[in-house]
């Protein structure tokens, strides 16, 4: 078939001299520049556009833009396809593929479509009623089946090769949407010399001025709406944005714009702009200017293809020069829908007009009469007959009717390819409601309208229920000026408009044949529900209006009602007797259309998924080949693999290179706190569980920090610098957190302390040398200080240069070996690094990483606050009673330890574990129970904390806390693994090596 | 997102870029008379909270800014900010005012000890 | 050791083509966190005594010149910039003239980095990763502050109208580079309030 539904002249948006090419469900087809994928699909004569969601049913389009609920198409191959966009909205360009969507293998025949034949079994309230029992049924025969069933479309396969991005932008006016009022407050707004941002979805501004009648200033809507946006566009303060939909609106009027930068442009994309924009926008005032959605009618069959609203109807004809069909029905409960009539008739297509209020005599239906255009008032379409399948529509009958009346009486039939449906406007509420705006029913409109909003939000136009040119404009103007702060009222332009007579609601019309035989009244057409679903639900008990929504999912779908939710409140309505405000509404939520994940994602992909830290020697380690691992947002080595190595040889190389020579470390990581002030000394007597203030200058000590509940949080050395000078370290995790806990107690409790706290972790570089030949290492890197067991012995400091190199030593050791920490500022790291590996060289040094860390320190039976400790454990537990002191009046978390629920008898306590099998290493995180049964529950009395394979001792070793560990010392425990294996060990001491400590104090 | 604003150094943006911090006004009773806080106090000071329904109070940080805390009015049904005020202020007398059920109590007591103070 | 080579935290980092700024950091600046009260005349005295300028007082303001500029962190916090060369000798002189008053100076030069970004448009790179409204009148040269930029913390400073210097913690001065490269690629570049082409 070769276009022909392609009218020979017309078409404001397309390019009648610029064909392109493009692909559905594999056909190549030629459009028009300026067409949408649904234009460009009609004109060459298909109607199927897509199967619906539950019953498989053949639909076509429906709608004009945003609303459409049925023509849902994927766009685009491989990584770059994008599923679930509306035909309506895809522009076409030369090498566009798309496909349909939710059918199986074809759209012409699908085999889902056996749900339509016994849908009479699909209910609503089917899946809650069906798949319910046997419950091991759930994962492997409900869920994939009704994932398989309910699929609409596929996600993109591969990386996506596109970029994205976001921007956060400020203003004093937003508009949203660039209609006749849209554009009339920006215009407004912006004169009284506001900053401005009006965004529109569509790629041509207007809105629907150019398929309403009517005139401003003389000028055609259209030609006067393109004036206006000309205007704004190259005004200093306005910023305009089409093919930008404002998806939602959320607290203190903060509001996501999508911009589709690049979908309609592949030249553009390949030029490398990003695909999608999102627009994070702060607006002082927001002006929704949405306009309003046309409503479907609830007649039997009204989901068949070829049955359309009447704006899109119009909309085929105006913009895209395509006729909806050859002959067609209109059906309407308004005059604005004979404008439809009038502009079928002028294109050539043969229209007659059924209305189902019993007299239409407004201006627009006399003028449709004049024109020859049958009118049949007082009546509704009973019955859509379609060819085989429900493809494509044959003829309709004609009933006639009285409000109220449930049955047909007497009808005539009449052939017709399409059908044009109106049943009035909704004001487009989606955003007013996202962010708690109140609605009100409005009786004369039959619909809702806009009532209160906590946020500096205005609605104008037909977004507010104003119908008319004239209400329009006026408001529009005086709320843009309003707005943006003036006093001055913008002038209103002269305006002219056909008049019209108040339309009558109809939420059901009645069919032909008996009640749902085969005659399927829908009202969400994206979630197939139908009038008949609504009223089950109803007379079952379903009282709420969001309970019902949820059971029948009817406005649930990414439509969020758009198109459904007033009719389904209407046929709620008729079901209960209750007038429609008394049914209550459900919640419109965003976005108001679907947009991408890549928007959302920005450029915070790939390398910047999330912030790295890396250490001034990072690099250095990378050439060495170190495997890293994350220690909170940064990446330390963790070992140092060497060629044919893995990475337990590695660890093992490591740890007896600092046991038996000297090893070196990079502990950058360590938070780093200074800290000052004359109440610096009983202000660390607060935050550590032991006493600092009897600390002597020079000297280091080890503290524990609890949080007030008692529990531990972080621990670390400080060093008194001066008698009012602190550092304190914290662990690598903790330096944000322990600075802000730090800060936060000066500030709001202990106000009077004369105290500065600064972080400077960063600011340092840090290594750890750690081993017996320490010492000889830094003696060859010509220490300005003496570094004799008497002038700097163990928890001692010193200030002072390596050579030229500004140095911080700590003589501190978490190995148990003779250790030295030596800081130097960052910029000189990596030399102080290269030169500590060359001076060490004969003395066999190795860098080190934080495994051969961990274990050293397990060795030790030394705590990680995070391993040993789980946000529930006190130094009581891992057996640090001894430095929770028992002189100071108060400090952090004193007072929780005497809570009767920290006192209890049975409380976990570190305990050491040696497996029976010294080779077998426990999984950390493994279970002791109190006793082995064949298979679970089994009543649980500890877990390991930590368990290594320690090569220094050529055995594993574990640490756990367990119930009462400390009173079971030589006990053996069982720890069932998964599988099966249970593996006992025998609880003993926590330090494994070196109990005297004779390696520190060397 | 909620607009924040910084009693302290007057910086406004958005809720990321401060830290909030819970209820307002809650008294650490350990930092008044550490040996005589009985289980209750310290139960009530750890855990119990007011949730109301309407306005309540908040202890917020200027996280990405000046770094300091402060106090704010917020109502938790419109989320809007009645006032922002000092980390050891009482929040405006009118603000007081609305405060309903708990806050109410709270304060006539509190405002009561300042008086006999 | 005898030599001393110092690195900055995006040694051998190159921007990449096609950027609609221009990119840089800034490797020779030594800076100074000074901690004491706004409010406390003995400290402001001492400090000015040391540096030879008032402590810039209203919030998100610096003072100074090019060779010493002092920027507002807080009521109580302030960071001095100076020649990296010049930052020993400025903290010594200021330890010494605070002496007996309640304060903590740090040399925190390398603590931090700074990436200067400059050219028409750096506003609107910059707000891909900011919500601060950086159109706004207050983001006038010598404007400085806090923020959240991508994900992470830094210090804004206004430098020229459209000279800006991006201060990061300099374990991710790389995130920070990279962010900024990837926000300033020509082709998603964003001019915002100008005036624009007609939507067709």
């Amino acid at each position: 078939m070769s276009k022909p539904y392609r009218l020979s002249a017309g078409g404001s948006r397309i390019d009648r001299n610029r064909r392109v090419s493009f692909s559905f469900d594999g056909r190549q087809l030629t459009g028009f520049a300026g067409d949408t994928l649904a234009s460009a699909v009609s004109a060459a004569g298909q109607r199927v556009f897509g199967r619906s969601f539950k019953y498989h049913r053949p639909r076509g389009v429906v709608g004009l833009g945003a609303e459409e609920m049925n023509a849902l198409v994927g766009v685009g191959e491989g990584a770059r396809h994008e599923p679930n966009l509306r035909a309506t909205q895809v522009e076409i360009h030369d090498g566009l593929t798309a496909v349909s969507q939710n059918r199986w293998p074809s759209l012409t025949f699908d085999i889902g479509a056996v749900n339509n034949t016994f849908s009479r079994f699909i209910p609503g309230g089917f899946y809650y009623k069906t798949f319910m029992w046997p419950a091991s049924f759930w994962k492997h025969v409900y869920e994939p089946f009704i994932r398989r069933a309910a699929g609409l479309g596929k996600a993109p396969e591969g990386r996506d090769p596109d970029s994205y991005e976001q921007i956060h932008v400020h203003c004093d006016v937003l508009v949203v949407g660039a209609g006749v009022a849209g554009l009339a407050a920006a215009e407004a707004a912006a004169k009284a010399g506001a900053r401005v941002i009006i965004a529109d979805e569509n790629p041509v501004f207007g809105g629907l001025a150019d398929i309403s009648g009517g005139a401003i200033d003389g000028l055609a809507q259209a030609d006067w709406a393109l004036a206006k946006a000309r205007t704004l566009a190259s005004a200093e303060n306005v910023h305009v944005l089409n093919r930008t939909t404002v998806v939602g609106h959320w607290h203190h009027n903060f509001l996501m714009l999508f911009e589709r930068v690049a979908d309609h442009d592949p030249a553009r994309l390949r030029t490398g702009a990003p695909r999608h924009r999102l627009w994070k926008v702060r607006a002082h005032q927001v002006i929704l200017a949405t306009g309003a959605i046309e409503r479907p009618i609830a007649f039997a069959n009204n989901d068949r293809p070829g049955i359309m609203l009447a704006s899109a109807a119009r909309g085929m004809v105006e913009r895209y020069g395509v006729a909806p069909g050859a002959s067609g029905v209109l059906f309407t409960n308004n005059d604005d829908a004979y404008q439809t009539a009038l502009v079928l008739k002028a294109a050539g297509v043969a229209v007659r007009v059924v209305d189902s209020r019993a007299r239409a005599d407004g201006p627009l239906p006399a003028k449709a009469r004049e024109q020859g255009i049958p009118v049949d008032a007082g009546s509704v379409i009973s019955a859509v007959n379609t060819s085989f399948g429900g493809l494509s529509v044959t003829d309709v009958r004609i009933a006639s009717y009285r409000k109220g009346q449930g049955r047909v009486i007497k009808e005539t039939r009449a052939a017709c390819d399409f059908v044009a449906m109106s049943g009035g406007w909704n004001p487009a509420l989606h955003l007013w409601c996202h962010n708690g705006g109140k609605i009100r029913f409005d009786d004369q409109l039959q619909t809702y309208r806009p009532d209160r909003h906590a946020d500096r939000i205005t609605a104008v136009g037909a977004a507010n229920g104003s119908f008319t040119l004239a209400s329009i404009l006026e408001e529009a103007s005086a709320a843009g000026s309003r707005l943006a702060g003036s006093g001055n009222v913008h002038p209103v332009p002269a305006v002219m408009q056909a008049g019209q007579q108040p339309m009558e609601p109809i939420w059901f019309a009645p069919a032909t044949g008996k009640y749902n035989e085969g005659n399927k009244h829908f009202i969400d057409f994206q979630n197939d529900v139908t009038a008949a679903d609504l009223e089950l639900a109803q007379r079952e008990g379903y009282e709420s209006v969001e309970h019902t929504k949820r059971y029948t999912t009817f406005g649930m779908a990414t439509d969020q009602g758009k198109t459904s939710n007033l009719n389904g409140l209407g046929v709620l309505s008729e079901a209960t007797g209750k007038p429609i405000p008394e049914i209550g509404v459900t919640t419109f939520r965003p976005p108001y259309t679907p947009f991408s994940f890549g928007s959302m994602a920005g450029v915070l992909t790939k390398d910047l998924f999330l912030p790295i830290r890396r250490t001034a020697i990072f690099n250095w380690h990378t050439a060495q080949g170190a495997v890293f691992e994350p220690v909170g947002q940064w990446r330390r080595a963790y070992t140092y693999p060497r060629a044919g190595e893995d990475n337990h040889a590695a660890i093992a190389r490591e740890i007896l290179a600092v046991r038996n020579k000297v090893g070196l470390l990079d502990a950058s990581t360590l938070g780093k706190i200074e800290i000052r002030g004359p109440d610096a000394a009983e202000f660390l007597d607060r935050m550590y569980t032991n006493v600092f203030s009897t600390l002597k200058v020079g000297k280091c000590r080890y503290g524990l920090m609890m949080n007030e509940l008692g529990f531990l949080t972080d621990d670390g050395v400080t060093v008194r610098l001066a008698e009012d000078h602190f550092l304190m370290h914290t662990t690598s995790g903790g330096a944000d957190r322990i600075a802000a806990w730090l800060e936060e107690w000066l500030q709001t409790e202990w106000t009077h302390y004369r105290v500065f706290v600064t972080p400077v972790t960063e600011q340092w570089s840090q290594f750890a040398i750690a081993g017996p030949r320490a010492r000889d290492v830094l003696k060859k890197l010509a220490p300005s200080f003496d570094l004799s067991n008497e002038a700097l012995p163990h928890m001692s400091f010193v200030e002072g240069r390596l050579g030229a190199c500004p140095v911080r030593v700590f003589r501190i050791s978490f190995s148990g070996e003779l250790s030295y920490e030596v800081a130097t500022p960052s910029g000189f790291g990596l030399g102080l690094w290269k030169a500590i590996i060359e001076a060490g060289a004969e003395f066999g040094l190795e860098p080190y990483g934080t495994e051969a860390l961990h274990v050293l320190r397990a060795e030790k039976g030394y705590i990680v606050v995070g391993d040993e400790t789980d946000g529930t454990t006190t130094p009581v537990d891992v057996g640090l009673d001894g430095l929770v002191s028992k002189k100071k009046a108060d400090f952090i978390g004193k007072r929780s330890l005497e809570q009767s629920y920290l006192k209890g008898p049975n409380r976990k306590q570190l305990v050491g574990l040696l497996t029976e099998d010294p080779g077998e290493v426990l999984p950390d995180g493994a279970y002791a129970v109190r006793q082995v049964k064949d298979k679970p529950p089994m009543e649980m009395i500890g877990q390991v904390t930590s368990s290594y394979r320690s090569p220094t001792l050529g055995r594993s070793i574990a640490m756990a806390l367990i119930e009462n560990g400390r009173a079971r010392m030589g006990e053996t425990l069982s720890f069932p693994l998964p599988g099966g294996k249970v593996v006992r060990a025998t609880i003993t001491d926590t330090v494994f090596y070196d109990k005297e400590g004779a390696k520190l104090n060397v | 997102m909620l607009v924040v604003k910084c009693p302290v150094c007057g910086a406004e943006g958005d809720e990321t870029d401060f830290h909030a911090g819970g209820q307002a006004h809650v008294r650490r009773p350990a930092s008044h008379d550490p040996a005589h806080v009985s289980d209750e106090e310290q139960r009530d000071y750890l855990f119990i909270r007011i949730n109301p329904k309407g306005l309540h109070f908040e202890r917020w940080r200027c996280d990405r800014g000046c770094g300091k805390w402060f106090h704010a009015a917020r109502d938790t049904v419109t989320l809007e900010f009645k006032a922002f005020y000092g980390i050891t202020e009482l929040p405006p007398a009118d603000v007081i005012a609305e405060a309903k059920g708990q806050w109410a109590e709270y304060f006539a007591k509190r405002l009561k000890a300042e008086k006999q103070a | 050791m005898s030599e001393l080579s110092h690195e900055s935290p995006l040694a051998g980092v190159t921007p990449p083509p096609g950027l609609s700024v221009s990119l840089r950091e800034i490797t020779d600046r030594g800076m100074i966190d000074l901690r004491g009260h706004g409010s406390d005349q003995a400290f402001l005295s001492a400090v000015k005594g040391a540096l030879g300028l008032d402590l810039p007082l209203r919030p998100r303001t610096s003072a100074g010149s090019d060779d010493l500029r002092v920027l507002w962190l807080s009521m109580d916090q302030w960071l001095i910039l100076c020649p990296r060369t010049k930052a020993a000798e400025i903290l010594a002189a200021l330890r010494s003239a605070l002496t007996g008053v309640h304060s903590l100076a740090v040399d925190v030069s390398d603590m931090r980095a700074v990436i200067r970004i400059e050219g028409g448009g750096c506003r609107e790179v910059l707000m891909k990763g900011t919500s601060l409204d950086l159109l706004d009148a207050e983001y006038r040269p010598g404007c400085c502050r806090r923020m959240r930029f991508a994900e992470i913390a830094a210090l804004l400073s206004v430098v020229e109208d459209n000279v800006f210097d991006v201060y990061v913690f300099r374990s991710y001065a790389r995130y920070a580079w990279d962010f900024v490269c990837a926000t300033a690629r020509e082709p998603a570049r964003v001019r915002l309030f100008g005036a624009q082409d007609a939507p067709a």
